[in-house]
């Protein structure tokens, strides 16, 4: 009997309609736990830091801030900053749409255009959630503070989290959000009866990208131009100049001539155009003119940041400059080296390759006693041989080239302190093994018989690697310098085990901020916040123009 | 069969005949090679010596004066503790041994006196949880996405690899008040705290992104005819997967293990937030960096007996699985 009902329970099952339904029932539950997790501490974190940075946040949630705490960090180019992220939301948004638009003409599919209105229904309803969300997040992170003092209980808590959903703005929220969702639900239904046409889902994604980036643009743009009001009415009522609206048009015209510069370089050098010169004319003087406005509107811009950020990123950028391109080459050359016909090639990979995968803690340990201000250290015995006086090493802030030429030398041309110099050289010996290996990869990737070619047309082993060789090697070359930018922009485990006080200034980077900011006994995880999305601007900024400038020039075969 | 022992002897013969002839001059260009690639090694290789040397050390003195060799190897010194044991017994009732309190004295003290041994289990317990979690839950996804057909695959595979794009310092902080809140939250329900405890220190790695990228590239290669051959013997996708698609994969899911045990015993910024004053759960790179930033402030010899205690797992799986390794690492680096 038994055997007979699950018989006819798997009976539908085993249908095509049962089993496609069984199939993406199998499907979630093996996502399940995966999916929570990266969507918990890896996708929702990033909306969830740019919420607390809008906030006052010490150990609790607080009032509503607004961008306050990123002009605290970077001054006005704040504003500046997010002015731009909006304007580049809505740009994306309005392409996106009018890429749509043209895809359906040229498909002729202009019965399409009308998913429209289902995905902007999507879109507020997706809008509507993530505002109630926040807002009940708001209350739930206050949680902790209410039950401070009481005991630990079970219903207290279970009590204090129904209180949180009934807030009266998370209700007001909630009721906004049903009613649009309902909505959406609705359309959605009707569009799926009625509207049978081909590549649904396809255009349907595309216009819901579109608007959410609109409805982005449209948050981050009434925010910013309210701040920007606040800014400006608070400092008439001081009695001060607020150049804001003057700051913000004159940096973003100097970035954008840079900007058109590059871009009318790259298509002058392709082209091979008749009018080179007088374009290249044109490049310098946008160039010039953009430089020219970067450098009077944005010092005065920061006037107002903290120092610290300042000094971070001016610390960071020394670090990338100085080890980025020297690992780089060093590992090309490695890798050009290993590649010849030589014995042993395994045990030199895997000698190269061992910094690397040590320990960070460990090694950056013995680098410190290595590079330690001891006469009897071993760097300090070294440059001993060459007749040089005892250095302090990881205690000196001073830059190298005031070392080298003495103190007349003007602090922004001193390059890196010495002790964030043997930061440094502590990175390249980490990497360098490293890139040895991508570049490895990629040189075995490279087929053999171009080589034969072109030393049939007698090529020599220099033109050889100079013409060949480092085209064809140039997506690894540009995934290791993506790859290794972005790594010393988040480096924290070497710097914070090789700082030393009095050299702190010299080697402190963002990310040793952003963890005293929250290790202090008063944290300030709204500054924090603040911090890590800047530098994560930054970053951005920089593969934008990595991908601008040298992704252009990668040569995929 | 003579007639391959036959060639076998004629190809024997070529060799030795080959060996005869005269030595070909030296081709300076590849002594010039290996002197680079040499000299690249022993830069490489120059810290752990150093390293070693120095874990060998009597005392922190030894170091700061600049001596190069380790002081508790040389036979006199080893005489003179064993005319003298007492001074160098590091613990108090327990008869002197040569091995263990003079020329491994540095590590016995580190073990013993600063719990690394405590501190190692504790490494070796978290990164076993971390590994075997991120096995449980990243295969079964990777396998969903390469092998099963279902609704929103494609998005929910884009969304999943932005994770990778998204630098660590700006999750840093909400993944940190993420976990507060719901340690709060499981102590007063099922009365485990995930603060500076195991949870909070491993269920945030149990999955990755690049695990599951890993283990699809890998898992969309194996033949359909073998999921058709299984689903007309009436198996089913979980029975699949477990017969025949991870028997398959021992090759990726090593390196994917080998992967996640690096990220675990290295992870510092982590650690150092969520373990900050316990130590039932401190793993080894937390406690380290305490150790020589407050404790062992000036006993280099301690520092660096700690330190190649932490190295030494890493190298040892280093070396035991280093095909994995530079596989793992070419499949990252390849473009998509």
């Amino acid at each position: 009997m038994a055997t007979i009902t699950q018989k006819s329970k798997l009976g539908w099952f085993e249908s095509k309609r049962g089993r496609r339904v069984l199939e993406n029932l199998t499907a979630y539950m093996f996502l399940a736990p995966a999916s929570l997790i990266i969507f918990t501490f890896g996708i929702f974190p990033v909306a969830f830091a740019f919420f607390i940075s809008l906030h006052r946040w010490r150990r609790f949630p607080d009032e509503f801030r607004g961008l306050d705490s990123y002009v605290e960090a970077i001054g006005n180019l704040a504003f500046v900053l997010f002015f731009w992220i909006a304007l580049i939301a809505a740009v994306f948004g309005l392409y996106t749409l009018w890429k749509m638009y043209k895809q359906t003409g040229e498909d002729n599919n202009q019965k399409a255009l009308a998913l429209i209105i289902p995905s902007i229904a999507v879109a507020s309803a997706l809008f509507a959630f993530a505002s109630w969300f926040f807002r009940l997040l708001f209350f739930i992170f206050l949680i902790p503070r209410r039950l401070q003092g009481q005991e630990k209980s079970t219903s207290i808590f279970v009590q204090e989290l129904i209180s949180s959903f009934q807030a009266e703005n998370v209700v007001a929220a909630a009721s906004i959000m049903g009613l649009l969702v309902i909505l959406a639900v609705v359309i959605l239904i009707i569009t799926g009866r009625f509207l049978k046409i081909p590549q649904r889902l396809h255009y349907f994604v595309i216009a819901l990208r579109g608007f959410v980036a609109l409805g982005i643009s449209f948050f981050l743009m009434r925010l910013t131009l309210s701040e920007i009001q606040i800014a400006i009415d608070e400092a008439r009522a001081a009695a001060e100049s607020a150049p804001i609206w003057s700051q913000i048009i004159f940096i973003s015209l100097g970035a954008a001539l840079i900007f058109f510069a590059m871009w009318l370089w790259n298509r002058t050098v392709h082209d091979h155009a008749d009018n080179q010169p007088v374009m290249k004319l044109f490049v310098v003087v946008a160039a010039i003119i953009g430089a020219v406005l970067l450098i009077m509107y944005v010092p005065p811009s920061l006037a107002d940041a903290e120092d610290d950020v300042l000094k971070g990123f001016k610390v960071v950028t020394l670090y990338a400059l100085f080890s980025v391109p020297i690992t780089l080459a060093l590992g090309l050359s490695l890798a050009v080296l290993l590649y010849q016909k030589i014995q042993a090639k395994s045990f030199f990979r895997v000698v190269y390759f061992m910094p690397y995968i040590t320990p960070f803690v460990a090694t950056s340990v013995v680098f410190s006693l290595l590079f330690s201000h001891r006469t009897g250290s071993p760097a300090n015995q070294f440059i001993n041989i060459f007749g040089l006086e005892p250095q302090r090493w990881l205690l000196e802030p001073k830059g190298i080239v005031q070392l080298v030429l003495g103190d007349g030398v003007p602090s922004f041309l001193s390059g890196p302190g010495l002790a964030l110099f043997v930061i440094i050289m502590y990175s390249i010996w980490t990497y360098a093994g490293y890139s040895t290996v991508i570049f490895l990869a990629g040189l075995g990737n490279i087929p053999t018989d171009v080589y034969e070619a072109a030393r049939i047309d007698g090529a020599n082993a220099w033109q050889q690697f100079r013409h060949m060789t480092l085209p064809l090697l140039s997506p690894t070359t540009f995934f290791l310098l993506l790859i290794s930018t972005i790594g010393t922009f988040q480096a924290f485990t070497q710097i914070f085990l090789m700082r030393r006080a009095g050299a702190y200034d010299a080697v402190d980077t963002i990310n040793i901020y952003i963890y005293q900011e929250i290790t202090t006994g008063r944290p300030d995880y709204a500054f924090g916040s603040a911090m890590a999305f800047v530098l994560f601007s930054v970053i951005l900024i920089l593969t934008f123009i990595q991908n601008r400038m040298v992704g252009r020039k990668v040569f995929y075969g | 069969m003579a007639n391959i022992n036959q060639s076998m002897a004629q190809v024997k013969s070529e060799k030795s005949a080959k060996a005869v002839t005269p030595r070909r001059p030296i081709k300076w260009g590849q002594v010039a090679i290996y002197i680079v690639l040499g000299g690249g090694a022993i830069l490489a290789l120059l810290p752990f010596i150093w390293m070693i040397n120095w874990s060998f050390m009597v005392s922190d003195a030894d170091i700061t004066v600049g001596k190069f060799v380790p002081t508790r190897l040389m036979p006199d010194n080893i005489r003179a503790a064993q005319a003298n044991p007492e001074a160098y017994i590091t613990q108090e009732g327990r008869d002197f041994n040569v091995l263990r309190d003079y020329i491994f004295g540095n590590y016995t003290t580190v073990w013993e006196q600063a719990e690394f041994g405590k501190f190692m289990w504790n490494s070796a317990r978290l990164t076993a949880i971390t590994v075997s979690g991120l096995l449980l839950f990243c295969i079964p996804a990777a396998y969903a996405f390469a092998r099963m057909d279902f609704y929103g695959r494609n998005v929910l595979f884009a969304i999943m690899l932005t994770t990778l794009m998204i630098p660590h310092i700006v999750t840093l902080i909400p993944n940190f008040l993420t976990v507060i809140w719901i340690s709060r939250l499981s102590d007063t329900l099922i009365g485990l705290p995930w603060m500076a405890n195991w949870p909070g220190l491993t269920v945030p790695f149990m999955a990755s992104a690049f695990s599951i990228f890993l283990l699809r590239q890998f898992f969309s290669q194996i033949p359909v005819d073998l999921w058709d051959a299984a689903r007309i013997d009436g198996a089913n996708h979980i029975q699949f997967l477990i017969r025949v698609v991870i028997p398959l994969s021992r090759a990726p899911i090593m390196t994917v293990v080998t992967f996640a045990f690096i990220g675990s015993w290295n992870s510092l910024l982590w650690p150092l937030l969520i373990t900050p004053a316990s130590e039932t759960w401190m793993p080894i790179a937390a406690a380290l960096t305490n150790f020589v930033q407050t404790e062992a402030g000036d006993e280099f010899h301690w520092q660096m007996a700690g330190s190649v205690i932490m190295v030494l797992p890493i190298l040892v799986l280093y070396f035991v699985t280093q095909k994995q390794f530079t596989e793992g690492i070419y499949s990252g680096s390849v473009k998509s």
